[in-house]
């Protein structure tokens, strides 16, 4: 007889909340389940605390109340020397890119690889791959500042998911690429999703969603998760694997 | 820690290393310099101290007063005979009449001592041991029946307020070097803040990927080992020709009291030391530095 059981989850918010300083909570009541393979978008007006809920996700802050348990482990309590091997398993896609200015473009998408204590002759053939993937590879020695901002973008989002991240943020990664260059990526955010990746993209475009099969939608309003239309268009649902 | 400074280029990379454009290494090389100076000064007056004490211990004045030439004369033979003979003495020098004469012209003047004023007779005598109160009783016991009127000075004696001088200089310059290495600490942790602030981005771009305090803790302490190391040497060359400029004037000036005046061998092993010691006291304060700073970061 087929036994059934769900598939564990890679995040979970249980009531939470954010504040800054003393100021009034930026989030609010946030509570979701993110499972392994899923791809989400997260939408909302500005200011209406995306970019806040994905810096829980990426381990910048830690909530002011609430529980958030990333790979099945507290990650509010997470001794702070735990949080680096939490972070290689993450990659993210910052609004503002925050390229290192005085890297080359290759030395940027190498980093993360460099960081986790990969070889140089290990991660020269990834690199150089990336490098054509984004279509970057003859500004393979330019710094930051001499690229435009979609280039700089796409260096950000291959710096992202050249490690193979088991959840992959993204805050606004195709702002600032054009429509064709906005579905590559989006394309190699599938690919990588595919793989196993969990993807969390936090966009004002929701036209996104249709490019993206299975997709589902996560809404902001005002720090708190929006009933739409619903506070899930598509909620997540736990996978379910047969064995 | 010193597997710590050897890092990869990749590694390098990561915080831009502007070595000589910076004013961290010219910090360092004069606070190595001045730190050299002192040590050196300590180091020779130390020397100077151990040697001319250890000397003038044993070295005793013995003055025949007797008012009479002939028997002045007759004393000191008289004198000079026993004490070679004497057990613990190890040397008899008998100062020569016209070496007495010579020393005392400048106080009394040619005529004056032409003019047959009684001068005492001198013999210098160096024992095996250093002078002590019972050793000097002892010979004045033994002269004392051939020339009743004799006195016995301890050069150590008159000394004792310039060794007393020698080791509150040494006092001195030891608080100096503490002072000195407390001022490069500072140095160091304020470059250190200072690189800190200048690469808090690259720094928190790090640690959002996962990189430990500790791999941005090595990119410091590296680039500040070099500012030091750079520092260190040029502060040792200047000091080594100051100091060297000056022993060749002490030795020009051919004093008696400045003889051991000199940097010891064990003194320039000492002081190529003190560079290494600065880049390696550079390097903990750095990584201590930034551990600390990091760590008030999530």
């Amino acid at each position: 007889m087929p036994s059934v059981r769900a598939m564990q989850s890679v995040v979970e918010f249980d009531n939470v909340g954010l504040r800054y300083g003393t100021g009034t909570e930026t989030l609010t009541d946030i509570s979701f389940t993110l499972y392994p393979g899923s791809f989400y978008f997260l939408t909302g007006a500005s200011g209406a605390g995306k970019t806040s809920l994905l810096k829980l996700l990426y381990l910048a802050h830690r909530p002011s109340r609430g529980s958030i348990s990333m790979f099945g482990q507290d990650a509010v309590t997470l001794p702070r020397e735990r949080l680096p091997g939490f972070r290689r398993r993450i990659g993210v896609v910052f609004q503002d890119f925050r390229l290192v200015q005085h890297l080359s473009t290759y030395d940027n998408i190498a980093l993360p690889l460099r960081i986790s204590g990969i070889q140089e002759k290990d991660l020269r053939s990834p690199v150089t791959e990336m490098l054509s993937w984004i279509g970057l590879s003859e500004r393979a020695n330019a710094r930051p500042a001499t690229l435009s901002g979609g280039e700089q973008q796409r260096v950000a989002i291959a710096r992202a998911v050249i490690g193979r991240p088991e959840i992959l943020v993204a805050d606004e990664p195709t702002g600032n690429v054009d429509p064709d260059m906005a579905r590559r990526l989006l394309q190699l955010f599938a690919a990588l999703n595919k793989l196993g990746t969990t993807i969390i993209v936090a966009t004002h475009d929701i036209h996104l969603l249709q490019d993206i099969e299975n997709a589902q939608m996560m809404r902001l309003d005002k720090g708190r998760l929006a009933d739409p239309t619903g506070s899930l268009k598509h909620p997540p649902k736990p996978l379910v694997l047969k064995s | 820690m010193l597997l710590d400074f050897a890092l990869p280029d990749h590694e390098r990379k990561l915080i831009p290393e502007g070595r000589v454009s910076g004013s961290m290494p010219w910090v360092i090389a004069i606070m190595t310099f001045l730190t050299l100076l002192a040590a050196a000064a300590g180091l020779i007056m130390a020397n100077a101290a151990a040697q001319g004490g250890a000397n003038l211990a044993r070295q005793v004045t013995v003055q025949i007063i007797e008012p009479d030439p002939a028997a002045r004369r007759a004393q000191r033979s008289a004198v000079a005979r026993l004490l070679q003979t004497a057990p613990g003495v190890e040397n008899v020098e008998i100062i020569p009449d016209a070496e007495v004469r010579e020393l005392l012209a400048p106080w009394l003047g040619d005529d004056v001592i032409d003019a047959d004023i009684p001068v005492p007779s001198l013999i210098d005598i160096r024992l095996d041991q250093p002078a002590n109160e019972e050793s000097l009783a002892q010979l004045s016991k033994q002269i004392a029946p051939i020339a009743p009127s004799t006195r016995l000075d301890s050069q150590a004696d008159w000394m004792v307020p310039f060794f007393s001088l020698m080791n509150s200089l040494m006092l001195l310059t030891s608080g100096i070097l503490l002072l000195l290495l407390i001022a490069t600490s500072a140095s160091v942790v304020l470059a250190v803040r200072s690189a800190l602030n200048t690469h808090r981005e690259t720094i928190e771009i790090m640690h959002m990927m996962g990189g430990t305090d500790l791999q941005a803790a090595r990119l410091f302490q590296r680039r500040m080992a070099l500012d030091a190391l750079l520092g260190g040497v040029v502060g040792f060359i200047l000091a080594v020709l100051v100091i060297w400029l000056l022993s060749m004037q002490f030795s020009a000036a051919g004093s008696s009291l400045l003889t051991g005046a000199a940097l010891p061998w064990y003194g320039w092993i000492i002081l190529a030391l003190i560079p290494l010691a600065v880049t390696g006291l550079a390097m903990l304060i750095a990584r201590r530095t930034v551990l600390s700073a990091l760590k008030k970061i999530l």
